[in-house]
């Protein structure tokens, strides 16, 4: 456990950055996460580093259900959300990456590996967090993340060790030899962070890992995801069916939709889009957007509302001009958020980045 | 790994861990391991060691009893392949019905195997690690008693003769505890892993373990008992794990009479019986985990 290599000014603390390599079975090198680190220059789109690929990757369930449907993503390392409503196919798509679940069609790796033939090496990589409740309520959280440890070949002194060390990294130090039955929600979401952290993996998949905490609960625990992304080095994918809450701490964003891709793109690239301004007028709605459209907008009808793509700073002259010269009464014009649905539905074109 | 001074209370940030890693079968073996210790409550609450403990003194008990009547000039009463039967039949059905479910039901009750499946082991690594360590546990519940009786019986042999003669009849007795362990472990696992319900599961275990007995029992009375020539009173053991179980060690050459089971020249039938039971026990436990694993 010494380490050679220089200390590195994204390291915390002090401590040096062991050689990643060295940990891998097998002696064979992963494609590094340096892109993780902040500061880093975001790459341009999934290369061949990516950390998670996937190909035409279909799954149709018994009974005809098709929850993954073609889908081919790259996923950089960093942190990524996995955006969907419910039933997209994100909990399908991390079960297929855990190599648990056959694809019907396709293919996916992670970490250069395939998912279908080399399971097992892929999961001593991997950390995981289900989305549904996993723990026992009759063992303390140390018993429980230390047994686990060792599932994920930690030898009986260090799991112990690490053990403590994930349950102070979220935050349980003080509570770790409670049982876990006395457990507060936000808590028990923690113990399941933390047996996940627990193996040292390279990459987290989290699934929905905000599920049934109070918005406080839910902050912090963004901010302990956004945390393990940005300082421990390790890449994360973080399933999500709201985006408004993952895209502060994700460097991507992959959002899927009835088991297709809608959009993989960087974060800023998203927001751009998101950013829209809104016009309301009392009326003569679609004459108004007749009248910008000839003028180069391309906005659409959302209620009693326009909503045009804010491009550069003239779009607010223009639409104001709009509405001038058609004499139309206005109502608002203010700049807002797409919301989660809208980037789904109203964006179909930009889907295949 | 770092040498900050001790007595710092802040984040030391993260370490990475580029030690070794255990493979595969290591992480089976430390599964297996932590299995067998919780089938006897070991590292559990109190509670968890009741059954284990009770069903231990009541299995050593009259193995004690027997060895030190032996020491005091005695026969020794039971024979090492039948030990009490009755009693081994009780305490046998206890012991799995309350612990099989700490095996499998409390894992399957909490979710808890979905964070198995994510980790390096394969499918079937987790039901084989669960039947590994019931095996052990019951091998030891049921061996223990007739160790006792063995080395209470030879620290009075009179000569090295009486000592081989006591050998030749325990090693038979040891390989009936071990058919004995294979087959009860796997019953017991396969009707514990079908709900998460600790209480259901241990009903589930017990009831089938007795009913069938039962009227694997009543079968055997009403064709006239174990003294019939009848096929009826032959075949009626076939209905009842521990008298498969019975019939096949009569079939391989068991020297005391049967108790509960006389399977005459249905013997062979008894063996088939008994491996396809196994078979059907081992399989149903894949393919649940495989189920589960899946889901
Ligand atoms: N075991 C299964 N058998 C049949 N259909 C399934 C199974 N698991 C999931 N599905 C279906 O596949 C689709 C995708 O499910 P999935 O759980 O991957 O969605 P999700 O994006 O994780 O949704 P949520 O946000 O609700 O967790 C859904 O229509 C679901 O009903
Ligand atoms: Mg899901």
């Amino acid at each position: 456990m010494v380490d050679t290599m220089p200390p590195s000014q994204y390291w915390p603390g002090g401590t040096t950055p062991p050689d990643l390599s060295a940990a891998l079975p097998g002696g064979t090198t992963p494609p590094d996460p340096p892109a993780a680190l902040p500061g880093g220059t975001t790459p341009p789109d999934p290369p061949a580093q990516a950390v998670i690929q996937t190909r035409a990757l279909t799954k149709v369930y018994p009974g005809n259900v098709t929850a993954l449907d073609g889908l081919t993503v790259g996923v950089a390392p960093g942190v990524t959300g996995l955006i969907g409503a419910n039933g997209a196919g994100k909990s399908t798509l991390i079960k297929i990456l855990l190599g648990l679940l056959p694809p019907t069609k396709g293919q996916a790796t992670v970490l250069g590996r395939d998912c279908q033939t080399s399971g097992e090496t892929i999961r001593t990589l991997l950390g995981y967090m289900p989305e549904h409740d996993c723990l026992p309520p009759d063992v303390t959280a140390t018993e429980f993340v230390t047994h686990l440890g060792r599932m994920s070949g930690l030898p009986p002194t260090v799991a112990k060790e690490r053990a403590a060390e994930s349950l102070r990294h979220v935050g349980l130090h003080e509570e770790r030899y409670r049982l876990i039955g006395t457990y507060s929600t936000g808590m028990k979401q923690r113990v399941k962070l933390a047996q996940a952290l627990a193996g040292d993996p390279r990459l987290l998949l989290l699934d929905e890992p905000t599920n049934g905490l109070d918005p406080a609960g839910r902050t912090a625990m963004l901010e302990l995801i956004g945390r393990i992304g940005a300082e421990f080095g390790i890449s994360i994918m973080v399933a999500s069916h709201l985006l408004g809450e993952i895209e502060r701490i994700c460097d991507h964003l992959v959002a899927i939709d009835a088991g297709r891709l809608l959009r993989a793109d960087s974060i800023t690239s998203f927001t751009a889009v998101s950013e829209v301004l809104a016009v309301e007028v009392e009326e003569g709605l679609a004459q108004l957007q007749q009248e910008l459209k000839a003028r180069g907008l391309t906005a659409t009808v959302a209620q009693r509302a326009l909503l045009v793509p804010l491009g550069g700073d003239d779009t607010y002259d223009v639409v104001r001009d709009a509405v001038a010269d058609l004499a139309l009464p206005l109502c608002r014009l203010e700049q807002r958020r797409h919301q989660v649905e809208e980037l789904f539905r109203g964006d179909e074109g930009a889907a295949h980045v | 790994m770092s040498e900050t001074p001790a007595g710092v209370i802040h984040d030391l940030g993260y370490r990475r861990y580029d030690g070794p890693r255990l493979g595969r079968a290591q992480i089976v073996r430390a599964l297996t391991w932590h299995s067998f210790r919780s089938s006897f409550g070991i590292g559990r609450g109190v509670k968890a060691k009741i059954v284990p403990v009770l069903a231990c003194v009541a299995m050593c008990l009259p193995a004690f009893v027997n060895a030190f009547g032996v020491a005091r000039g005695s026969p020794r009463l039971f024979g090492y392949d039948v030990y009490v039967p009755q009693l081994r039949v009780v305490v046998l059905t206890i012991f799995v019905a309350a612990q099989a479910p700490e095996l499998v039901s409390r894992d399957l009750r909490s979710h808890v195997l979905p964070l198995y499946f994510s980790r390096p082991m394969r499918r079937g690594d987790y039901p084989l690690a669960k039947y590994v360590a019931l095996t052990a546990a019951c091998l030891l519940l049921i061996e223990v008693p007739l160790l006792i009786l063995y080395v209470g019986t030879i620290a009075s042999a009179k000569n090295g003769h009486g000592v081989w003669a006591e050998t030749r009849a325990l090693i038979p007795g040891l390989g009936v505890g071990l058919m004995w362990a294979v087959l009860m472990a796997a019953v017991g696992l396969v009707l514990a892993s079908l709900t998460g319900r600790r209480a259901y599961a241990t009903g589930i275990v017990a009831i089938s373990c007795f009913l069938t007995w039962t009227v694997s029992e009543l079968l055997i009375q009403a064709e006239g008992g174990i003294t019939s020539a009848s096929a009826g009173a032959r075949i009626g053991g076939l209905f009842s794990p521990f008298n498969i179980l019975d019939g096949v060690r009569i079939w391989l050459g068991g020297t005391s009479p049967g108790e509960d089971a006389n399977p005459g020249h249905f013997g062979p039938l008894y063996g088939v019986v008994a491996v396809l039971l196994l078979a059907a026990c081992l399989g149903g436990l894949a393919a649940r985990y495989r189920k589960l694993s899946m889901s």
